[in-house]
């Protein structure tokens, strides 16, 4: 249970309606305004420093960890430097929006227009890489085949090396980066990171300043607790403006002074958290030996997971679509591996797990990797944690996961450190810049035109068809690479982090930025989507049309070009859903159509190179895009509707699909080669929680994880039926018609059950939750 | 990759093909199974039942006959059933049946068929200590099929249970307990003749084939399904325990009465007596739990 400090921080946080803050946009243009004609690196560093130095700050109510990036929580921030258009059409809109909403006044309408969208119109990352995009890609991407990401914001995407920041502390840092900028002059880079090194040590100076001054303030109102805390966040201030941090407290400060930091310089979306058990451990540790209680190092721990929803991320209408609810990607992996391959569970993997249960917060999207070695006590608390309902943690798979990276020349000790950025994107922390999420690449939209295209194709056949949808695969990845290595130059001439880059070997060494391909592994990641549907389609399509002969193709392309609306639609739609097998059943003839064209996609996506140096990877997931991307896609011969949505997570079995329950969704699955899928895959499966009751349920969830484990899956999410869910069920049979209800010697479908007997299993399940 | 199963298992089992061609009458094989023995398990339900349980969860598994039912939750209301047509044969009626809601309740497989599908999910066996249950309908009720199946799941190594109301042969029951690792064994009313008259059942039978396996060493788990107003009074309860105690027995599963089974009597047009009788309060059990604990057993609800 959570102290009232926490609790008290928890609501605050979402008192009042986000707002637009365009205060760091109009202090970076102010800067850039006067550094006309220097080099663009040198000109981003002095424009983020700017930001540092004046930007407002507060300390928020009993907080004990200090750093905000705006005054007022949850706020949005502006940069126009990226792409000035896309805010400049919403701003009289952008309150009213379906997803993920803000604020703005009248008179920061006016002031955008005037000041910001003037200056930077023209100026932009954005019309630089909408200059360069060749008209044939523009059209696949209308056509929407595949879109190419963080053409508007900063990439992201990444984790620093903590440890750097950590264990050397920024005077160190600092030093460094003189003598390098020094005896190297003409390097832009070394001194744009010095410039920021030291604009960071000033910007922890004004918060200790801050504090001193509230802690007067306090002093003078009687209130001696709360002036003595706010000295405390002085003093820590103070030392680690310069020093490492020596105890948790410390390094918890700076590492969340860093994060501000880093956000203003790059204002994106996944600047994710890594192994942070692991490199917090010795400050843990340190604490606990000085005789600090474990009570109050987790408050400071659920302080800080507070602090990680106080950031949000200002989206288009389109991308908050694609990641809606604000994936901020404060992203952790818990456990794993060590160096040389000994588990690495320790007594903070489990403290984390625990501050999230107190803490119940989205962020920070807390995952645990797992493997054959892991220790059991520490399984079944993330099982506990899985029990409750909230979709954390996702568990990833070393057995897997590892090899993938040794496929992509990943050294084996990099490979065992791998982490997530973003949701579910594989990274190795603080030596990869990966581009994780560069592009979306729809399968279904590829199969839906090459259907339609031989509608009047007196020849068609199966092979045919499929031949030619493999012809376009590899015809359109060659096109969004192309398009992806646009963004990316566009990033690097635009948009370099050297702040950024001096957390990311080999930068320093390479003495270059990471959008200039300083980094040691240089992926661009993109995203193979709609695999079930596209499996599912060709099936049906196939024993429809092709085996069974029930309808000419052209007259069955038509009655999917109708959306089902002909006569006999309705019985024509039925049959391709309840007829044929579906992926998600672990039927061989169904998996197989997913395991050779995804795997079809991987195979071309990795024979290309980018300009950094580095290859493109290959992944599969999808945040909330599965339901943009549905929206592209007519009527298809699964029996989906046209613009409804596809398949959820990335590899998960279509809604209501599943029929046989988790065990065969895993055996499907398994069946796609998981090892080709390096940028990462999303599997969410749904959990009854009658199923998890008692040890005996969470001994049998941690077994099941042992199969997963076995069967080579990259990564499960588990979503616990509730009685909201199971109500849905009710209103829509149809996408829940494979829910199992599970008793002893029994066996029935859900949604077969009568109305009242339905609505007692949902009594049940409220009150088991 | 998991598509090899089939190959292997005819290739390791030839010259026993008579075994692996008998077939029994199957009614549903559920994976995922976790109430039904230890560990993560795969269900086999045999149709066909020789009780008359009134209360019954599983109705589609009294009859031994394959049955067509309608699935009015899937029926999507063609304007021509296909049941109307009358140049149809009842399988091709089930082929054309767009909806699925038409099915056949009962499917003749053989060993080999169940076979391929239980080691599907082989895997979560193995992590978890779990297998495969036999249960029903009567397992028994199929007794050469149901001893054929388990020694050949025995060659796979996997755990195997059975449900059974004990009422059968002895001598089947007595070589199938010993190819399993747990009998999980019914007790429902303990008062002979009402018994029969509500069930159906044959106690004494039911005890001495009880008494048998235990002599015989096999691993049995008494269950006592809670049902209102039949087998949770008192005296019912004290008559279960008074039985049970001169023998070596650890564990007992309750099984609360549930109406989970009341739609799949109104698609079989069957009438279900049960249908207005509540379930067990948590109360009541909670109490019987108690109780049954308080005799020195451990107690499982719902198996």
């Amino acid at each position: 249970m959570s102290t009232a400090r926490i609790q008290q921080l928890k609501t605050d946080l979402f008192a009042a309606p986000r707002e637009i803050s365009l205060e760091r946009a109009l202090l970076y243009t102010e800067s850039y305004q006067q550094t006309e004609g220097e080099p663009t690196i040198i000109r981003r560093a002095k424009a983020t420093a700017n930001v540092l130095d004046q930007v407002a700050i507060a300390i928020r109510k009993n907080e004990l960890i200090a750093g905000n990036r705006t005054v007022k929580p949850r706020a949005g921030i502006v940069s126009p430097e990226m792409d000035p258009y896309w805010i400049a059409e919403e701003l009289d809109t952008i309150h009213r929006r379906p997803q993920d909403n803000f604020k703005i006044s009248p008179e920061d309408k006016k002031i955008y227009r005037e000041q910001l969208l003037a200056y930077w119109q023209d100026r932009s990352m954005k019309d630089f890489i909408n200059g360069r995009i060749p008209e044939e890609i523009k059209q696949a991407s209308a056509q929407k085949i595949f879109s190419i990401n963080q053409t508007d914001k900063g990439q992201g995407h990444i984790i620093i090396d903590y440890q750097r920041l950590l264990t050397r502390g920024l005077r160190k840092l600092i030093d460094e980066l003189d003598t390098l900028a020094a005896t190297q002059p003409e390097n832009h880079f070394f001194q744009a990171v010095a410039i920021l090194l030291k604009a960071s040590a000033r910007h922890i100076g004004r918060y200790e300043a801050l504090a001193r001054h509230e802690a007067q303030q306090q002093e003078l109102l009687g209130k001696f607790n709360r002036a003595h805390e706010l000295q405390r966040i002085a003093d820590i201030s103070a030392k680690i403006a310069f020093e490492a941090p020596q105890n948790f407290y410390e390094a918890c400060q700076l590492f969340w002074y860093m994060n501000i930091i880093l956000q203003y310089e790059s204002n994106a979306s996944s600047l994710s958290l890594g192994r942070f058990d692991q490199y917090m451990l010795p400050f843990y540790q340190a604490s606990l030996d000085t005789g600090e209680s474990k009570e109050s190092l987790q408050e400071l721990l659920e302080s800080l997971w507070i602090k990680m929803n106080d950031i949000v991320l200002l989206r288009s209408t389109n991308s908050a679509k694609f990641f809606a609810g604000f994936p901020t990607g404060y992203t952790i992996l818990l456990g794993g591996l060590n160096k040389t391959g000994h588990s690495a569970v320790n007594p903070l993997s489990s403290v984390c797990l625990e501050a999230y249960q107190s803490v119940r917060l989205p962020q920070p999207n807390l995952g645990v990797r797992v493997n054959e070695l892991i220790d059991r006590p520490f399984l079944q608390k993330a099982a506990e944690t899985i029990r409750m309902g909230t979709g954390i943690p996702q568990i990833f798979n070393d057995e897997v996961v590892v090899p993938a990276f040794l496929n992509r020349g990943v050294s084996l000790e990099d490979a065992r450190d791998y982490s997530v950025v973003g949701c579910v994107e594989l990274s190795i922390p603080g030596k990869t810049y990966g581009l994780h999420d560069i592009a979306m690449f729809n399968l279904l939209k590829v199969m839906e035109l090459v259907l339609k295209r031989n509608k009047s194709n007196p020849q068609v056949s199966y092979e045919g068809l499929v031949a030619e949808i493999e012809a376009d695969i590899r015809k359109y990845v060659e096109l969004m690479v192309k398009g992806a290595n646009i963004c990316d130059i566009g990033h690097r001439d635009w948009a370099p982090v050297p702040l950024l880059s001096s957390f990311i070997s080999d930068c320093i060494e390479n003495a270059k930025d990471i959008t200039e391909g300083g980094s040691r592994y240089n992926f661009s990641g993109v995203q193979g989507i709609g695999i079930a549907n596209l499996s599912d389609s060709l099936y049906a399509l196939r024993q429809y049309v092709f085996e069974e002969k029930r309808m000419a193709y052209t007259d069955f392309i038509a009655m999917l070009e109708s959306n089902f609306e002909k006569p006999d639609g309705d019985k024509v739609r039925a049959r391709l859903i309840n007829r044929y097998s579906k992926y998600g059943n672990d039927v061989d003839e169904v998996d197989m159509i997913g395991t050779d064209l995804l795997g079809l996609f991987c195979k071309e996506v990795e024979t290309y190179d980018n300009p950094r140096g580095g290859s493109f990877t290959p992944g599969s997931y999808t945040v909330s895009a599965h339901v943009p991307l549905g929206e592209v896609v007519g009527a298809t011969p699964d029996g989906r509707y046209a613009g409804e949505q596809l398949a959820d997570g990335g590899l998960s079995p279509m809604l209501g699909q599943d029929q046989l329950g988790p065990t065969a969704v895993l055996k499907s699955v398994s069946k796609l080669d998981n090892y080709l899928l390096s940028n990462g895959s999303l599997l969410n499966a749904k959990f009854s929680p009658g199923t998890l009751q008692g040890q005996q349920g969470i001994n049998k969830l941690c077994d099941f994880l042992h199969a997963f484990m076995k069967l080579k899956i990259q990564h499960i999410q588990f979503n616990v039926l509730n009685s909201e869910t199971l109500k849905k069920a009710q209103e829509n049979p149809e996408d829940y018609a494979g829910l199992v209800v599970r008793v002893a010697g029994y066996s029935a479908f859900f949604v077969e059950l009568s109305r009242e007997i339905q609505d007692d299993i949902i009594r049940r399940t409220s009150h088991e939750l | 990759m998991n598509c090899e199963s089939s190959q292997i298992i005819s290739s390791t089992l030839m010259g026993q093909s008579s075994q692996l061609e008998k077939r029994g009458r199957i009614f549903n094989i559920q994976r995922y199974s976790l109430n039904d023995g230890q560990g993560i398990r795969t269900v086999v339900f045999f149709k066909g039942c020789p009780l008359s349980c009134p209360w019954c969860s599983n109705p589609e598994s009294r009859a031994f006959d394959v049955q067509l039912v309608k699935k009015q939750s899937r029926c999507i209301h063609c304007r021509e059933c296909v049941l109307d047509r009358h140049d149809l044969s009842m399988d091709d009626k089930i082929e054309e049946c767009p909806s699925g809601a038409l099915e056949y309740l009962g499917k003749d497989m053989t060993v080999q068929e169940v076979l391929e599908e239980v080691e599907k999910d082989s895997v979560f066996y193995r992590t978890s200590g779990g297998g495969v249950t036999l249960s029903g309908g009567e397992v028994m009720a199929q007794a050469e099929f149901a001893i054929a199946l388990a020694k050949e799941l025995r060659t796979f190594g996997y755990p195997i249970a059975i449900e059974t109301t004990g009422q059968c042969h002895l001598r089947h029951l007595l070589s199938i307990g010993k190819l399993c690792d747990e009998v999980l064994y019914d007790f429902k009313i303990m008062e002979a003749k009402r018994a029969k008259a509500v069930t159906g059942i044959d106690l004494s039978r039911v005890l001495s084939n009880f008494t048998a396996l235990l002599e015989a060493g096999i691993k049995v788990i008494p269950r006592l399904p809670l049902i209102p107003g039949q087998t949770t009074d008192v005296l019912n309860v004290t008559r279960v325990l008074a039985f049970l105690e001169p023998f070596d027995i650890q564990e007992i599963h309750l099984l609360p009465f549930h109406q989970y089974g009341a739609g799949k009597y109104d698609n079989l047009n069957m009438a279900y007596a049960y249908s207005d009788v509540p379930t067990p309060s948590s109360d009541e059990i909670a109490a019987i739990k108690r109780w049954v604990e308080s005799e020195g057993y451990r107690v499982v609800i719902g198996g």
